[in-house]
């Protein structure tokens, strides 16, 4: 609780927003806040203003293109992608986001602010590598597309530098998606998670396993494969209080296995 | 707009409109708490996790911890004082007592404004969903077992 | 994961006290619930007051630091703030906090700061006053602290080697020691068929973690030169033994108020440290000051459960399977700083034998500080740690001999006939059936139909294990029992008071000692109060909290030790019974009759048998209080009574160890069944049954929710809650991210099952029964056993909280855990 000092504003378009970000060098966007607000009351981070996405319509918004890709706006909420019709074309966005946290996170927490803090243990980065997603980032420079892979660069660095947004996430169609998670307890944050794509090639991406998701590419999908590919990785995750290295390269390998298997299913 | 340190926001709680200088930096739970004195709405924990500062912010259930007092300019915001009608317990509060779904009362608010988000959206919870609603709402004294009877009963 | 669907199923009362006509045994609507659920309760942080000023720690980065300087003068040039205190400042205003243990903990100095040096991460250096909370902790960055770091220890076994010393006054780590020999322990090994010997068992540590932090607001009177701290203190009669002489004043000088307390579960027991230094502040500062902790600072440095570490666990058992006692070696680490300690030391010996019928034991005990969060009696304290290890050692014994865990038990359980039942250190078991307890819960578990959902849960790959915790609450100490550690204590017995008068408008009004945290007081208070008086729940005002200066308050007052039942409604009965009496007499002299032909019913005091002459309550209440010219002058009366509840103690005997250290014994018989993902260590509690029996049930649902809440927090120390520490001494679950306390969904599907075993000592029948014995950590400790031990030579569970890793580790090597386990065979 208790913030330091801050400055608060709430600019009514994309491009006085990217003028406020570009103008003040603390400056960090606001989206859901539900980490960044977290960081913000621990401390841990004091940008010295506030540039609130709320009011940007621009970012928000669900559409299905007629060729089966999805572009969703980075201030679309979990919430949002739960209840959308459009996001049932890719089923297994709205069954992660309703993996995440809570209601009141998902009522708030945003598509944008998840793969933008880039916490090694959140949901999305993994999911979004898996179905490769393409993340549209803008800035005084104009916009540039980025494919999730090379979006996520170390924990909370993304390819949305400094001044930057991130305006949409792109995904193509596709239905043999699965994800597989050991999370602490039954809801609480993710010792490792897996997300499995089979929709022409087979990716996999593992999420509390290194700064970014670790994206993994299958020659065959199975379990005698999966576990090669996973092992052949030559994963180096972090300890911590939750999950020695060994064990997480075990559960990598375990939920690999799991999430293809929901992806064979077509989720 | 540029950036502002400090402003003076209005917001309407529980049907009254209230208009206050914040610093950008107050957090909402405490403009509620400290700064409007309604005090029903608790704090249990420092990053979001426990849900007893829970309140509905233009409909949608938010943990007003998570959020800046001055994200909610304009905005209309319930908190568990809006419950009851006259002094009468609104059915949920009844059944929560009926059914023992309180022990020390400090999750109660939070629990209460999730329970009725919950059942605004789904007249008929099973359990499964129940638990799923008030997830983000932590208890310590009841295991919550009377609490998702006391939701389950006020929802028939 | 798998998403099971959660039916609670109804509880199942299988056997019905004989319930009197009345309000005792009911489940009344609870008093305190209309205020509550409209948010219109009192907690300490909804209290303002004009001018307040908000008080922030500044608290150490080091686990273990030498203090060269505090230097606050940039904090005091920051706009807003009203001032600081430092350590220096309260070494010279204060006396260190008496010490309840012989030395070497005797010689501890515990003061409100850190004296010229920190001993654990949170250990609070300066406190800082701001016009807001904020600035206050801004003005807390600004505090420059030097520190010149040292080396630690945070190991218990490792503390006792005393390399690293924390307390140089004391000059060891070691707070207490002592051998406790009770039976003949010796002999039991020599006559024994068996002896299992098990090398090692941790008790980790994990806290209650109230959802409300502590906290106070404090205000000084210059003119009198009292303070009256409203906070969530949980035990301030025992808070103003503490803080009054540290700070060189009259107890009376200190006003404690409460109403209502966000849970407690012993966590609020000892906040003296934090309270005094918000005193000082007001008194310095000369203005209301305020202080709320923050989940953050209660996880890292307000308090702990004890943990406590097992070795060279002896138990000679007979070739029937009949186990003669035990001995061990226990270490208990209590962190930083001996709050409450040593008496953890002596509490466990309220359960010695735990259930079972064991008649020789050898308890080698010892309590060091290490460089960690000091401890506080978190619900269940020191005997859930000791009961953890009884049911350990029977469920070791019985995989090791191949016995059957339920057959053990059974055979080793005292029995039903023997109460009241003498333990071999002068505890006396007051009542209760502790093996059809069992057989309730295995039948509400469905233990018939075990083998069947073993096989099924094996045929989708996963482990099956039952497990059974059998545990004592025991309530209403004997304070006596702090003498066997230090026989210059002058603390023995226990007790509670309570007030009841009839007011000039006739209404009933109660003022209890002690201090609610969602117990229900005021509500089971009326429940009592209306059945003795004749009148209705409704009609008896009960005041919400606490405040010492009510004329309700003794030494022991407080919410804590599963005792209210006892002593709380002990002191209700006998106030509210000394009031009938003066009201019978009041209508007797008003009548010309004699107070024995006075019946007191329907709020009206008549004479029996003619309902005609009847006096309301009011009028009773106006006569005495408002219009009592020509009442005889003997009659002796003031319709405001007090009752002073003590219980029937002994002092021990302190050569022998030996005596009556706690009045009754509640039961608690659980059994749990989960899977285990073989392939993760991830595991689901499928099934769980809780069996209570605390005597006569006052309230059952109040009973059955304290079961419901004691059961959840088990399971969360368990399966995830856990303090643990990095090499530096930062704890790493401070929050609850990381530690994980059971959601709505985490929670199992319960089922709950009671019988009523009177206590034969207590005024109601009742026992104290709010800590419970921490049976689901113990039950799901032996379920994982279970069911990782199928697989032939099963690992060894010697951990309280296991973890999704550690029962994969568990797993993957089972042999390293095996080692611990010994069985020597004559
Ligand atoms: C109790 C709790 C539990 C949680 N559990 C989980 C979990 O299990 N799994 C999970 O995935 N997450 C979890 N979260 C995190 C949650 O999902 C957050 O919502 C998410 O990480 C951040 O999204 P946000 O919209 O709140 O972003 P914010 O917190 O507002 O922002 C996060 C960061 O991203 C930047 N940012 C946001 N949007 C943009 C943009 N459009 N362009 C450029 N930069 C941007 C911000 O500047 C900031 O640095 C949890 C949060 C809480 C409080
Ligand atoms: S106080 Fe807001 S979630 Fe805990
Ligand atoms: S009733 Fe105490 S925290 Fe829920």
């Amino acid at each position: 609780m208790l913030l330091r000092e801050v400055e608060y504003a709430r600019p009514a378009s994309v491009q006085e927003a990217l003028r406020l970000l570009g103008e003040h060098d603390g400056a960090r966007a606001l989206a859901g806040g539900q980490t960044l607000i977290n960081v913000m009351k621990a401390r841990v981070a004091s940008p010295d203003v506030l540039v609130d996405l709320h009011d940007l319509q621009e970012l928000r918004g669900i559409e299905l293109g007629a060729d089966g890709t999805l572009d969703l706006g980075a201030m679309t909420t979990y919430a949002d992608v739960i209840d959308s019709a459009e996001v049932r074309a890719r089923p297994i966005l709205a069954e992660v986001c309703a993996q995440i946290a809570d209601v009141q996170v998902r009522n708030r927490g945003t598509i944008g602010g998840n793969v933008c803090s880039n916490d090694p243990t959140n949901h999305l980065p993994p999911l979004l590598v898996a179905i490769g997603a393409t993340m549209t980032i803008l800035g005084a420079d104009g916009e540039r597309s980025v494919p999730a892979a090379d979006f996520f660069l170390g924990v909370y660095m993304t390819a949305a530098g400094p001044g930057e947004l991130l305006t949409k996430i792109s995904v193509p169609p596709g239905k043999h998606d699965g994800f597989a998670s050991v999370p602490i307890g039954r809801d609480g944050t993710c010792i490792v998670n897996v997300a499995a794509s089979l929709n022409g090639e087979a990716r996999l991406a593992i999420g509390c396993v290194d700064a970014v998701p670790v994206l993994v590419k299958l020659e065959a999908t199975d379990e005698e494969a999966i576990r090669q590919a996973v092992h052949a990785a030559n994963l180096d995750p972090p300890a911590d209080v939750h999950a020695s290295a060994d064990y997480r390269r075990h559960l990598a390998q375990v939920l690999s296995v799991r999430a293809v298997a929901q992806a064979r299913k077509g989720s | 707009m540029d950036p502002v340190s400090r402003k003076t926001i209005t917001v309407d709680v529980n049907g009254e409109g209230f208009e206050r200088e914040v610093d950008a930096r107050r957090l909402l739970i405490h403009f509620i708490r400290d700064d409007l004195d309604l005090t029903g709405s608790h704090i249990g924990c420092d990053t979001g996790n426990c849900g007893a500062c829970s309140v509905l912010v233009d409909g949608v259930l938010v943990k007003s911890c998570m959020m800046l007092a001055i994200q909610a300019d304009g905005a209309r915001i319930e908190t568990v004082e809006g419950l009851a009608q006259d002094g009468e317990l609104n059915a949920l509060q009844q059944s929560f007592s009926d059914h023992h779904a309180l022990q020390c009362g400090y999750c109660t608010p939070g629990m209460l404004m999730s329970a009725t988000a919950l059942l605004r959206q789904n007249g008929s919870p099973s359990d499964e969903e129940i638990r799923r609603g008030i997830q983000g709402n932590i208890c310590r004294c009841t295991g919550y077992v009377n609490i998702v009877e006391a939701i389950r009963a006020a929802s028939e | 994961m798998t998403e099971t669907i959660v039916t609670p199923e109804r509880p199942l009362v299988v056997e019905e006290g004989d319930v009197k006509p009345g309000f005792i045994g009911q489940s009344v609507p609870r008093k305190e619930d209309k205020r509550l659920v409209q948010g219109e309760g009192v907690f300490f942080d909804d209290m303002k007051r004009h001018e307040m000023g908000f008080v922030h720690f500044v608290r150490s980065p080091y686990a273990h630091a030498r203090i060269g300087s505090v230097d606050v003068s940039k904090a005091l040039e920051l706009d807003g703030v009203y001032g600081t205190l430092t350590g220096d400042e309260v070494a010279i205003l204060t006396d260190p906090f008496f010490e309840l243990s012989t030395p070497p903990g005797a010689h501890i100095k515990d003061y409100a700061l850190a004296v010229g040096r920190v001993r654990h991460v949170g250990d609070p250096v300066a406190a800082v006053v701001a016009r807001t909370r904020e600035l206050a902790r801004d003005a807390a960055e600004l505090v420059e602290v030097d520190y010149e770091p040292l080396p630690l220890v945070l190991d218990g076994e490792e503390a006792l080697k005393d390399k690293v010393v924390l307390h140089e006054d004391a000059g060891s780590n070691t707070v207490w020691s002592g051998v406790f020999d009770w039976g003949d322990f010796d002999a039991a090994l020599a006559e024994a068929d068996h002896v299992v010997r098990i090398d090692r068992l941790h008790f980790d540590r994990f806290s209650s973690t109230p959802l409300e932090c502590a906290g106070c607001l404090v205000e000084y009177n210059r003119g009198t030169g009292q303070w009256t701290i409203h906070g969530n203190h949980q035990m301030p009669g025992v808070g103003a033994i503490w803080m009054a002489p540290a700070l060189r004043v009259g107890i009376d000088k200190l006003r404690f108020v409460s109403q209502d307390i966000g849970g407690g579960f012993g966590n609020k027991i000892t906040l003296h440290p934090q309270f005094t230094v918000c005193c000082l502040l007001a008194r310095k500062l000369n203005r209301p000051v305020q202080w709320t902790e923050w989940r953050t600072d209660q996880h890292t440095a307000n308090t702990h459960g004890n943990e406590r570490t097992f070795l060279d666990v002896t138990v000679p058992v007979k070739a029937d399977g009949t186990m003669l006692g035990f001995s061990v070696r226990a270490i208990d680490d209590c962190g930083a700083f001996p709050r409450y300690e040593p008496l953890g030391c002596i509490i466990w010996a309220q359960v010695t034998p735990g259930c079972y019928r064991w008649r020789s034991m050898r308890v080698d005990f010892t309590q060091v500080c290490t460089n960690k969060s000091p401890v506080a009696p978190n619900r269940g304290y020191s005997r859930m740690q000791h009961l953890w290890l009884t049911e350990r050692i029977v469920d070791i014994v019985a995989g090791e001999l191949g016995l059957d865990p339920i057959e053990v038990r059974k055979r080793n359980y005292v029995k039903h006939e023997e109460f009241p039942y003498e333990t071999p250190n002068g505890c006396i078991y007051d009542s209760g059936d502790y093996a059809r307890c069992l057989d309730i819960a295995l039948e509400l578990i469905g233990y018939d139909s075990l083998e069947e959902r073993r096989r099924d849960a094996e045929a989708r790959g996963k482990l099956f294990g039952i497990g059974i915790g059998s545990t004592l609450d025991s309530g209403t100490n004997n304070f006596g029992q702090s003498m066997i550690l230090n026989p210059e204590l002058q603390f023995s017995g226990n007790n509670e008071v309570a007030t009841v008068k009839l007011d000039i408008f006739g209404e009933v009004v109660v003022t209890l000692g002690t201090v609610p945290q969602g117990q229900g007081h005021e509500t089971t208070t009326a429940q009592v109060v209306a059945e003795i008086l004749g009148c209705t729940p409704d009609d008896v005002n009960v005041r919400a909290g606490h405040d010492s200066y009510w004329n309700s308050t003794a030494g022991f007052s407080g919410t804590y030790a599963s005792q209210f039942a006892v002593t709380g409604l002990g002191a209700v009965k006998g106030a509210t019974e000394k009031l009938a009496g003066e009201m019978k007499q009041l209508a007797a002299a008003v009548f010309g009759c004699s107070p024995d032909d006075i019946e007191l019913a329907e709020s009206h005091a008549r004479i029996k048998g003619n309902p005609e002459a009847a006096l309301p309550f009011m009028a009773l209440g106006a006569i005495l209080n408002a219009n009592n010219a020509g009442l005889p002058p003997e009659l002796d009366i003031t319709l405001n009574v007090r009752h002073v509840y003590r219980p029937p103690f002994e002092k021990p005997d302190l050569e022998r160890k030996y005596g009556n250290l706690t009045l009754t014994y509640a039961t608690q018989i659980h059994a749990c069944a989960l899977e285990v993902d073989p392939d993760t260590g991830v595991y689901e509690i499928v099934d769980y049954a809780a069996v209570d029996d605390c005597g006569k049930r006052i309230h059952p649902q109040i009973v059955e929710g304290q079961v419901h809440g004691a059961t959840a927090q088990a399971l969360g120390a368990a399966t995830h809650e856990i303090f643990t520490y990095d090499e530096e001494g930062n704890l790493l679950t401070p929050n609850f991210y990381d530690y994980h306390v059971p959601h709505a969904l985490d929670m199992p599907p319960m089922k709950n099952g009671y019988i009523e075993s009177e206590s034969p000592f207590t005024a109601l029948g009742a026992k104290g029964m709010g800590e419970g014995g921490g049976a689901g950590i113990h039950a799901v400790c032996a379920a994982l056993q279970n069911a990782l031990g199928r697989r032939g030579e099963g690992p060894i569970v010697w951990r309280s909280c296991n973890p999704y890793q550690s029962v994969w580790e568990l797993m993957q090597n089972p042999g390293e855990t095996r080692k611990l386990v010994s069985v020597e065979s004559r």
